[in-house]
């Protein structure tokens, strides 16, 4: 079990290499792009003293973001960490919104009542609002198959959390429960080799995190993180089969986290070697654009155009965001309560553009 | 409504396990609490299709209560759905189907278990919509509170660390008719709900108890259970009923007591509670949660700052130290605040 990742893939023709019409490869590439640069612009403006708050940076993970997120449909759910950004854009989300969330502003998606990457949009691409207390939106995403399955809706839950994580005792409720239902549900970690500054062996004991599935009685399939469309394809496998019936699936995806828990951690825990290793051989952003130029999908020129238009975004993005004005000090006691109507109507804009 | 006295020995099954049938209403309509809860579920189930209910040993066992007895056979096991012992998991799953849509009723054996959920309940359940706008229409129902012989981890008070960081409305009903209008409005409510069931009035309250379908009893409201002139109780749950043995008493000694019965511990209806006070002038706060930093502290300071000008005496509470709840009869009765102490505690602020 554990390793479904087949050793004949490199002879594989090129076609089979490619699981999804070129259209939409351009777009997995485009919103890879749109990450890796989201990624390293956000960190950049954090430590010029630009960007308030804090920063989650999910670099070198984007392999694992888009591919298993790709695989929902519109109203599947999705269930991430402050980790998994580029898996909630992948969904939908607004990149313009999400800035303005960074920002503290109304247009936010929580209207400055989180921050960061503590995001969600449940309402529109079905997305829950982020939680620090992980993997606290484990047992949430198994309430969410549970009402699918009760519903008789052919939905799919699929939820995302890291390897520290599964150390957690909702990690093996949310599994064991799920197992025994035979929820509609995906279980993703995002095996990127840290708990902060602890390494996997602190974490679990075993070799592999996908090899806990026999305890569960459902598949284990540990992919490639840096390999988008080998993440892609597992994710898709296991939706399909969440959504005929035939219960959860456990997917762990090998990458590494190639910047510090969160922007003030310089992980100096991290050996450089393994640091080398992955960001020289398993970039998902750079092994996915070197396949579609091998395989003559997209041209250097047409790279090129790509990340103008992803700039430009951003661009775009940073601007609206600035523009965007703070929520009212008086509404910070509104909507606790679904009756007082904070949700339902659109919120005063009279913050201004200055912080206090 | 009869209250028989209160045991003072060890009672068989006091903690309420065991295989005694919920029993039915008397001829005379007359129902206890526990028959008024589940008449209320049971009543919103066939009301509602979004309604169900999760939670360890409710569908074929009927609960360990017996509130959910006879619920399997009458709704299936998509609507009854007996979990794994796994707290966190049944909170979660209650949260993640509201937010899909249905309308669960997720039954903790005893109140004391919601700390093996607590994360759920405090960061996702009661966090949720506020930072998402998200309702999130669960209810977390179970038993709590002691005078049952039942010890440390069955006789838990939880309503304080629940309430702590809003988000989550709590109700603890001490009389049958209102356990059954508030049960069916917390099923109908939007926000989150904890419905705190006090164990030891299960079956030991009776009441005829209204059988309209939309029988409700609104949440947030205080209700006074017996006017009186010279002090206020404020109370919930079994102390409600100790209060009105009390008051009773008192009367027979010429001090009139009012007995305010809050209902809804959150929020709290500091309306009614404040005019008993401009009324009465002197308040006693008894409550079963704890002394230090429980319901009653700050009950008690919202009246010591909202009604100072109307107080002849210092508001005083009555209520367990902050320690365990120990199980020898000797020791329950001298831990839980008790009629005499109520009494008591009346008779001095009185003679202030």
């Amino acid at each position: 079990m554990a390793t479904e990742v087949d050793p004949t893939a490199a002879e594989a023709s090129t076609a089979a290499r490619r699981p999804l019409p070129d259209d939409e490869l351009l777009d997995m590439l485009h919103m890879l792009k749109l990450c890796r640069y989201f990624d390293e612009r956000m960190e950049a403006l954090y430590r010029q003293g630009r960007l308030p708050g804090a920063i989650y940076s999910g670099r070198g993970q984007e392999g694992t973001h888009v591919g298993v997120a790709w695989a929902l449909a519109d109203d599947d759910s999705l269930f991430p960490t402050h980790r998994d950004l580029s898996a909630q854009l992948t969904k939908g989300l607004d990149l313009k919104r999400v800035m303005a969330q960074f920002w503290a502003r109304i247009d936010g998606y929580t209207r400055g009542r989180d921050g960061n990457s503590h995001i969600g949009d449940w309402s529109g691409n079905k997305t829950f609002t982020v939680m620090s207390h992980l993997p606290i939106a484990y047992p949430v995403a198994a309430g969410a198959a549970l009402a699918y399955k009760l519903k008789r809706e052919p939905r799919v839950a699929l939820a995302i959390c890291g390897d520290g994580a599964t150390s957690n005792g909702r990690w093996h409720e949310s599994l064991n429960t799920s197992s025994i239902f035979r929820l509609p549900v995906v279980w993703v970690v995002n095996n990127n080799g840290f708990a902060y500054s602890a390494p996997n062996a602190l974490e679990f004991p075993t070799a592999t995190i996908a090899e806990r599935a026999v305890a569960y009685r459902m598949p284990g399939v540990r992919v490639d993180g840096g390999n988008v469309l080998e993440v892609f394809e597992a994710a898709r496998a296991a939706v399909e089969r969440a959504r005929a019936g035939e219960g959860p699936t456990l997917i762990e995806s090998v990458s590494l986290r190639w910047r510090g828990h969160a922007g003030h951690d310089p992980a100096k825990y991290m050996p450089n070697e393994m640091l080398e290793e992955f960001m020289g051989n398993s970039d998902p952003v750079r092994n996915f654009e070197e396949l579609l130029l091998t395989d003559g999908v997209i041209t250097t020129e047409g790279v090129d155009e790509l990340m103008k238009r992803v700039e430009s975004e951003f661009e775009e993005g940073y601007e609206f965001a600035l523009a965007s004005p703070f929520p009212e000090p008086g509404d910070a006691t509104k909507g606790l309560w679904v009756e007082d109507g904070y949700w339902s109507s659109e919120p005063g804009r009279g913050g201004g553009t200055e912080a206090g | 409504m009869t209250a028989p006295a209160t045991s003072t020995g060890v009672e068989a099954g006091a903690a309420g396990h065991g295989a005694e049938p919920r029993g039915k209403r008397a001829d005379d309509g007359q129902a206890t609490y526990l028959i008024a809860i589940a008449e209320a579920i049971w009543e919103e189930m066939e009301r509602d299709d979004r309604v169900y209910m999760l939670g360890e040993d409710i569908a074929v066992y009927g609960g360990a209560f017996k509130v959910t007895e006879g619920f399997l056979e009458r709704f299936g096991p998509d609507r009854v759905i007996d979990t794994p012992i796994a707290e966190e998991t049944i909170v979660g799953m209650a949260v993640g189907s509201a937010m899909e849509g249905l309308r669960p009723v997720a039954e903790f054996q005893y109140a004391d278990f919601m700390s093996s959920g607590f994360d759920e309940i405090s960061t996702v359940l009661g966090r949720y919509h506020y930072r998402s706008g998200v309702p999130i229409p669960a209810v977390l129902r179970g038993p709590s509170g002691g005078y049952v012989r039942a010890s440390s981890f069955h006789s838990v008070n939880p309503e304080p660390w629940f309430a702590y960081g809003g988000g989550i409305k709590i109700v603890c009903p001490a009389f049958p008719g209102d356990a059954k209008g508030l049960m069916k409005s917390a099923i109908r409510d939007d926000n989150p709900v904890m419905f705190l069931e006090h164990k030891w009035i299960y079956r030991r309250i009776k009441e005829q108890v209204p059988t309209e379908p939309d029988f409700l009893v609104p949440i947030g409201q205080a209700d006074v259970k017996r006017e009186g002139t010279d002090v206020t109780i404020v109370t919930y749950g079994a102390l409600v009923h100790k209060s009105l043995e009390a008051a009773e008493n008192l009367a027979q000694r010429g001090i009139s007591a009012e007995v305010v019965d809050l209902r809804t511990v959150h929020p709290v209806d500091e309306e009614t509670v404040l005019e008993s006070i401009a009324k009465t002038s002197r308040a006693l706060v008894v409550t079963e949660s704890y002394r230090f930093v429980g319901i009653g502290a700050e009950v008690g300071a919202t009246i010591a700052e909202k009604a100072f000008e109307h107080l002849d005496a210092p508001v005083t509470r009555l209520a367990p130290p902050n320690m365990p709840v120990p199980f020898s009869p000797t020791l329950e009765d001298a831990f839980l605040p008790q009629v005499a102490d109520i009494e008591r505690s009346v008779e001095k602020l009185s003679a202030w």
